[in-house]
């Protein structure tokens, strides 16, 4: 066996052969592969060793293709730096926080399935009771998988861990029945929203303390309008003695202060919990497997803010709100008001799917009496529609079942004057004539009688699938709040859902409400109006019609007296 | 975003609560392949779906070997027949501005434009156009504003032309949370040198780009890390439903755009 290559001494023995063969061209070009890399310390020889190295023992295919890119992840795997102390410290992934949450909820509403079990198991009889305590939960797994099919939702992952979030949320919390609302997109993080009815002890407690806190507030109402118009006053008074001292001297001729006549509107009160845009409980989270937080009740003032206004969540409760006009809270209250405005405009259902009172006997119900308020259930006698009727363009099979916001910022209509005839009838005799209470339409109104944008349908219909009719359904998307979508298959199942911005589609862009006209501070009249400066010709006109008549020839003596005393008089 | 990838991309993608139905792959996969082979293209993308009233419609782009120019738009109402889209005049893409309205779903749809900028008597005051040039205008438009890529992505060869990379390993995850790594697909505006002075590590092939942290106001872009870090979404204000997706460390990088084909002029109160 002849050998072609020459081991190392002979290598180094053949340099010094200067004869061309081809032991001394191989290491001539070794030596050139073997030279240093001034910057890296790195020869090539090596490189190359260690590419055919990875490759054989990894075998990837196709190396020739990608051969840089493997060139590449060797290189950049050699140059990880080793410095042995560092190597001994643990770098956690940063995921780490979120899954230690997690697994805490986890742990939560397994010990609690486990519990329930066991209480199953013995005590069959209590479970009625147990049905009581026990929150619904709706099943968002389930509907999830219809609105997959529908082409919209969450992605699996997320899917299942906002349903075991909201388990947590009924074990946790005092809650009754709890869906998921959807999602808001924020700027740095996202809102996951939770929508919930409170247990009757929880409601009873709030409504108590709502109370304790509005009793004053019926009267605060009224006196927080007061009070500034007081200090307003007392401002003026103290203002007014001020100037005066100073002025002693020169008694002043100024027309009186202007006195503001602007009053606030009257307070609208806020609507109880339990009751109208404040009927169910919000509650938010950023990440599934976080605590939930539960959001504050809307006031109207907020909702009438939230109307005049658009703005971008930032993923931060407490976030400040700048807008204009001034929005009354932090960022909490801003989502929950939109929210309460996403609720009412896109909260839909197939008709029939709800009905008044509990649905089982039929209860007759006064539509005038409580128009907003009245208690709605799914109705057990529904049957469904065909997909047809769902898909229908003229949308009559589709029904609100969320309350409409009145433009006061509540769902019922309250008289501003209720309160104010008894007290001010007294001091004032003029009675503000009686407002045209404000109505929106009732509930269950179908969805042809929205509001059309710019000629359009505010709603659009689809049919989820045009190969397989027996698995389709009927799915329907707002055009107004881009992000609702509302499910229905043609069986019995029904629900909607919001993923977006919490951004109206508003057809000619948001314009922001302009400055109010100032109020003008002195009655124009001559004093306050500008006018031309006289020219000089104008003076000297003037000078020449107002000279003094020409003296009478008198004795000198006197006529200077006389003289002096008529320019006194004349200044 | 590639069209054979659709199906690994079915979870990823959420496009303000949009998701891909099995049947939405199967219909895109299926006719855009036919469409690949008909025209030679040698990528071919899904672009994304613009609602309207009645049908909406699906956007393609066929691309032959240049990214930047060599690109080729098509619409479908019912995954039948792909039209190609005309190439967008610039009047049309003033006028797609202006208009308020949604599509109705009708390529031959004449629409009526009132530009209350100009006076009573104007003769171009009120245009007239189809909705199938609104329909252009309007994507280019999107393209122009909105269509982003990784860094790295894309890569311009010494001839000149820019191509989709072959070895692209997808952002490191300190990359994926800076802005500055996703660059605008459309030709640079900036000067040449500009998108190359922004940043130490500089790459003639692949920083020829317009990168987005550029754009103006700040914060039209919205970056967020989901699903622990391991996905960048990327989404625009002002294209509302313009979502770019990365998975970290990965060559799985794309966008869609969802939504009503309106740009949201309101993005300076937003913030």
């Amino acid at each position: 066996m002849s050998q072609t290559f020459l081991l190392e001494p002979d290598i180094i023995a053949a340099t010094e052969n200067v004869m061309p063969d081809l032991n001394s061209d191989l290491v001539l070009a070794k030596n050139f592969l073997k030279q240093q890399s001034a910057a890296t310390g790195d020869t090539l020889y090596d490189h190359l060793v260690d590419i055919i190295q990875k490759i054989l023992s990894h075998k990837p295919p196709d190396v020739v293709d990608n051969f840089e890119q493997f060139s590449w992840e060797v290189k950049q795997e050699k140059f990880r730096p080793n410095f042995d102390l560092l190597n001994d410290l643990y770098l956690s992934p940063p995921q780490l926080s979120l899954v230690r949450r997690v697994d805490e909820m986890f742990r939560l509403v397994a010990s609690k399935a486990e519990k329930a079990d066991d209480l199953g198991e013995e005590e069959q009889e209590l479970d009625l009771e147990e049905e009581d305590v026990k929150p619904r939960i709706v099943d968002l797994v389930d509907h999830n998988y219809y609105f997959r099919e529908a082409g919209y939702g969450l992605p699996d992952s997320e899917c299942y861990a906002v349903y075991i979030a909201l388990n947590m949320l009924g074990i946790k919390e005092p809650v009754s029945t709890v869906r998921f609302f959807g999602k808001i997109f924020g700027t740095k993080a996202n809102y996951f929203v939770a929508e919930t009815d409170l247990t009757l002890e929880e409601l009873d407690r709030r409504i108590r303390e709502f109370e304790l806190k509005d009793m004053p507030g019926e009267g605060e109402g009224e006196g927080e309008a007061r009070p500034p118009e007081e200090e307003q006053k007392e401002l003026l008074g103290e203002g007014e003695a001020k100037q005066e001292k100073p002025k002693e001297p020169v008694p002043p001729k100024l027309p009186p202060e202007p006195v503001s006549t602007w009053q606030p509107p009257p307070i609208i009160p806020v609507e109880r919990p339990g009751q109208g845009v404040n009927k169910k409980v919000f509650w938010v989270c950023n990440n599934p497997g976080e605590p939930w937080i539960c959001l504050p009740d809307v006031t109207p003032d907020q909702i009438r803010v939230a109307r005049l206004t658009v703005h971008c969540m930032t993923g931060d409760l407490d976030a400040e709100v700048q807008v204009f006009p001034p929005f009354d809270g932090c960022e909490r209250n801003y989502l929950r008001a939109q929210i309460a405005r996403i609720q009412s405009a896109t909260a839909i259902s197939p008709q029939g799917f709800y009905t008044f009172g509990s649905g089982e006997e039929e209860e007759d119900i006064d539509m005038e009496e409580g128009m907003g308020d009245l208690d709605f259930n799914p109705n057990p006698f529904y049957q469904g529609h065909t997909l047809k009727d769902l898909v229908d363009t003229n949308l009559t099979y589709w029904v609100h079942h969320g309350r409409h916001i009145l433009k006061q910022g509540r769902t019922l209509w309250w008289n501003p004057n209720a309160g104010m005839e008894e007290g001010i009838e007294e001091e004032e005799d003029e009675v503000p004539p009686p407002i045209e209470p404000e109505t929106g339409p009732p509930l269950f109104t179908s969805l042809s009688e929205d509001a059309r944008i710019e000629g359009q349908n505010p709603w659009s219909t689809r049919i989820s699938t045009i190969l397989a009719p027996d698995r389709a359904i009927a799915v329907i998307r707002s055009n107004m709040w881009p992000g609702a979508v509302a499910y229905a298959t043609a069986g019995k199942k029904s629900e909607c859902l919001y993923i977006g911005w919490g951004l109206k589609n508003q057809p000619p862009n948001f314009s922001p409400l302009q400055l109010s006209q100032p109020q003008e501070e002195y009655v124009i009249g001559p004093e306050v109006m500008e006018m031309a400066d006289p020219t000089f010709a104008d003076e000297e006109a003037y000078r020449i019609a107002h000279l003094p008549p020409p003296p009478p020839p008198v004795l000198l003596g006197e006529g200077e007296g006389v003289f002096g005393e008529e320019d006194e008089e004349e200044d | 975003m590639n069209v054979h990838k659709l199906w690994e991309y079915k979870e990823l993608i959420n496009v303000n609560g949009m998701m891909f139905t099995s049947e939405l792959i199967s219909f895109l996969q299926n006719s855009l392949t036919m469409l690949q082979v008909e025209n030679h293209f040698t990528h071919i993308q899904y672009w994304g779906q613009l609602y309207a009233v009645d049908f909406d419609y699906h956007i393609a782009v066929g691309i032959t070997n240049d990214v930047l120019n060599d690109r080729k738009y098509f619409y479908t109402t019912d995954f039948k027949f792909w039209s190609l889209l005309p190439k967008p005049k610039k009047k049309y893409k003033l006028l797609s501005l202006l208009t308020t309205f949604p599509f109705r779903g009708d390529p031959s749809l004449k629409i009526k434009v009132l530009d209350e900028a100009l006076e009573e008597d104007h003769p171009d005051r009120c245009r007239i156009m189809n909705e199938e040039s609104r329909l252009a205008a309007t994507i280019s438009n999107i393209c122009d504003e909105a269509e982003v890529c990784a860094r790295g992505q894309l890569i311009k060869q010494p001839n000149g032309t820019t191509v989709i990379s072959p070895s692209f390993y997808g952002l490191t995850s300190s990359e994926a949370k800076q802005l500055k790594s996703y660059l605008h697909v459309r030709q640079p505006q900036q000067r040449w040198n500009t998108n190359l002075l922004t940043r130490q590590d500089y790459n003639y092939s692949m920083d020829f780009l317009d990168s987005v942290d550029q754009d103006i106001p700040k914060g039209c872009w919205n970056l967020s890390l989901e699903q622990n870090g391991s996905i960048a979404y990327l989404k625009n204000l002002y294209w509302p439903g313009m979502t770019f997706f990365h998975r970290v460390r990965t060559p799985d990088a794309g966008f869609l755009y969802v939504g009503n084909g309106r740009k949201n002029l309101d993005v300076p109160f937003l913030l």
